[in-house]
């Protein structure tokens, strides 16, 4: 009895490692339960287009979201192995290149997909950035996401003379242009921007370059190093509310008068404007204010740019290809799902055809009735595509450290550009890196 | 007893599978990537040890290797301090302070926050312009303008070792407090009896036969302070800002993985830094237990 205890014992451990083991392995394998797609993401904002294309095919889609924090340590040795993985998953531009040309996304260039038909269709720079090194297309978007200054008008009016966002944004079409702006709303007390990091989206200037070009060197054009003074001119004019990008100030700062701590005084100062892209309407601004909905208007700043946008493809070892394909289809060519999409969630879409037809038709309330939709369309237009590398991410962030180190004063700019210098070429041993 | 044998040996494989699977092979797996350039993804390709002898000459490595140390430091000095001041007082005979209990958890509390929920905290206190501490400094008139705290490297690292005392402090002042609970009162009372004064029994009584204890949250300390993370990478940019100033060892290892993706040189700089733990680890053994052998026992 004795020993059938304890044979039975060891069989309940054991069978608690293997269980804990196989439960993986098994959710991988096609046949368990009736789940026909499966996709991954980082944000939830799948959920309802997976829904409407449950109910169009009659099949059943299992979504897992993962933070994005997470995401690309979670995704990678799924995408490795095989094992558990989605058949669809999306990307972010942060590490859409690097996944791009890993290959786990199927080659959309080939039959039966013809994606390449497709490349008048979309917005240039958007479709260019789901291609890979060979010019083959591994991913697709249903968004375009390109920036502008969001302003108040109130604060245009008493200090402009006008809220016209054409009018405002022929005022800020330069650097130059935006320093007499800001100069200007000093006078009143007010602040241009939050930050000095507000204006690192124009940092390429009128000469947008890759930071690594295709002999693997990095380069520092002047336009970015000229970025460096127009920094450190804002902080030392006191152009801006000192309030860093997603600190509470900075949030504050959009409803809100706030305070500001320097050269010994206090003073109060109502923030001008923000640089923001699309998704910063709806999911940061209109987040944050309550009382001054309606006074804001977005308009063009020295230079095109775009941030952030989420891509979306097929995995290439998947065993269900011509589902994942559909709905891959459906998020970024339905007419009529795009179309009920863009009217719900205000997104710009990048799809062309749909957005031809709707365009027109919109306005904002929150910005006081501009169409923003058409002004984002335009804007989109104008971006250079071919800039973004799989080291902007990395690269942003140093190049922006050395940047603050010049700002605040405790490196001089040579010794800063060196710093940043050292430090890509420690992080990507592999980049030939001017020795200066 | 044959029989018996094998029956031990099924009834330990479920944590020698476990152990196996999750600590030896991820660890023998490192070993391997070290030796390689392995990307992430892909294939690796074998580079011999191209990534150690990177290591020793990396200026970064280097500098996180001091800024642990520092941040370490500081923060060790200041904790074993006052939870030592604590014990002296908590278990002084002529104090008889009471509630023990109370303090014991009220100490220790910090140290139940996840250190992200800390480090969002401490964030906002020590925020620039609009930062709890700052104002009331202002408010007080012992700063003119306000600091701008975690983006001066030396008031950033203070941050961060001080912040890590005010979480570690209550658990070493527990494990003290057991300690000194441990010393029998016999010494006490006749150091009293002698007129021996608060700073001699001390220095004579508790300090020595405390030694086991303060070697064993010293050599722990050493060891989560050497794997010091999450608060650096929390607090600023996670790079390690300002200008380096909270680059720790563990922190370049997981950029230089998992941002760079430069797995095969990551996994050496883990490797580099198993040494260093060991290295530090027996010295501080030796230095509190090869004293002990050389002076012959005091009766």
């Amino acid at each position: 009895m004795k020993k059938k205890l304890s044979i039975f014992m060891v069989f309940v451990l054991l069978a608690g490692v293997i269980a804990g083991c196989s439960s993986d392995s098994q959710k991988s394998g096609k046949s368990k339960d009736d789940v026909d797609l499966r996709i991954w993401s980082f944000t939830d904002e799948l959920k309802k287009p997976i829904k409407t294309f449950e109910e169009k095919n009659g099949v059943k889609v299992e979504l897992t979201i993962v933070p994005i924090a997470d995401y690309p340590t979670k995704l990678k040795p799924v995408l490795e192995s095989g094992v558990g993985a989605p058949d669809v998953f999306t990307g972010e531009i942060a590490f859409l290149k690097q996944w791009i040309n890993a290959g786990y996304w199927e080659n959309l260039s080939e039959k039966p997909y013809n994606a390449n038909e497709l490349s008048d269709k979309f917005v240039p720079y958007v479709f260019d950035l789901g291609k890979d090194k060979d010019g083959d297309v591994r991913a697709l978007s249903w968004q375009t996401t390109p920036g502008g200054i969001y302003y108040k008008r109130s604060l245009a009016k008493e200090v402009l003379g006008t809220d016209d966002p054409a009018q405002v944004g022929e005022m800020m079409s330069s650097m130059d242009k935006v320093f007499e702006v800001a100069e200007k709303m000093k006078e009143k007390g007010y602040s241009m921007f939050p930050d000095e990091g507000s204006i690192r989206w124009f940092a390429q200037g009128d000469n947008p370059q890759p930071w690594v070009n295709e002999n693997n060197e990095l380069k520092l054009t002047d336009e970015k190093i000229q970025y460096m003074d127009y920094s450190k001119q804002l902080r030392d004019n006191n152009y801006t509310a000192l309030a860093p990008e997603w600190s509470p100030s900075w949030f504050e700062g959009m409803d809100k008068p706030i305070k500001v701590k320097a050269d010994g005084k206090e003073k109060e100062t109502k923030v001008f404007s923000y640089v923001l892209p699309t998704w910063g309407l709806h999911s940061v601004l209109k987040t944050n204010v309550k009382n001054s909905v309606g006074d804001w208007a977005v308009t063009s700043g020295p230079s095109p740019y775009f941030w952030g946008g989420t891509w979306l493809g097929v995995y290439n070892k998947s065993e269900n290809k011509e589902l994942a394909y559909k709905f891959v289809k459906m998020m970024t060519q339905d007419d009529e799902f795009l179309t009920s999409w863009s009217k719900e969630t205000g997104d710009v879409l990048s799809y062309l055809p749909v957005t031809n037809a709707i365009k027109d038709n919109f306005s904002d309330k929150f910005l006081g009735g501009q169409n923003n939709y058409e002004f984002f369309l335009e804007q989109s237009k104008e971006i250079t595509p071919g800039i973004v590398t799989k080291y902007d991410q990395q690269l942003d962030t140093l190049y922006g450290n050395a940047v603050q180190q010049y700002v605040t004063g405790k490196k001089s700019k040579e010794a800063a550009i060196k710093e940043f210098y050292q430090k890509a070429q420690n992080a990507y041993p592999d980049l030939k890196v001017p020795k200066k | 007893m044959k029989n018996l044998n094998r029956y031990g040996y099924v009834f330990i494989a479920p944590f020698w599978i476990i152990f196996l699977v999750f600590s030896i092979y991820p660890v023998a797996l490192t070993f391997y990537y070290s030796f390689t350039n392995y990307t992430g993804s892909g294939t690796a390709q074998i580079v011999g040890l191209a990534n150690y002898k990177r290591l020793l000459t990396d200026t970064y490595f280097v500098e996180a290797f001091f800024n642990t140390w520092k941040i370490w430091g500081i923060n060790f000095a200041l904790q074993i301090g006052l939870a030592l001041l604590l014990a002296l007082i908590f278990s002084d005979m002529r104090m008889k302070l009471k509630g023990l209990a109370f303090f014991r958890s009220i100490f220790y509390l910090p140290n139940l926050i996840t250190i992200s929920s800390v480090a969002l905290l401490f964030g906002i206190l020590l925020d620039w312009q609009h930062g709890s501490l700052n104002m009331m400094l202002l408010k007080l008139g012992v700063i003119s303008d306000p600091i701008n705290w975690l983006n001066e490297p030396t008031t950033a690292q203070l941050s961060v070792s001080l912040i890590l005392t005010w979480m570690w402090f209550g658990h070493s002042f527990i494990v003290v407090m057991a300690g000194v609970s441990g010393i029998s009162q016999d010494y006490y009372e006749a150091a009293l009896i002698d007129g021996a004064n608060r700073w001699q029994t001390f220095s004579k009584i508790t300090i020595p036969l405390l030694k086991p204890i303060l070697l064993y949250i010293m050599i722990t300390s050493l060891i989560g302070g050497l794997q010091l993370f999450d608060l650096p990478m929390l607090l600023t940019d996670g790079i390690g800002s300002p200008d380096g100033s909270l680059n720790t060892m563990v922190l370049y290892l997981y950029n230089q993985a998992f941002k760079y993706n430069n797995y095969g040189y990551a996994a050496a700089v883990a490797y580099g830094l198993f040494v260093i733990t060991l290295i530090f680890s027996a010295f501080i053994f030796k230095g509190m237990y090869g004293k002990e052998r050389k002076q012959p026992r005091q009766v």
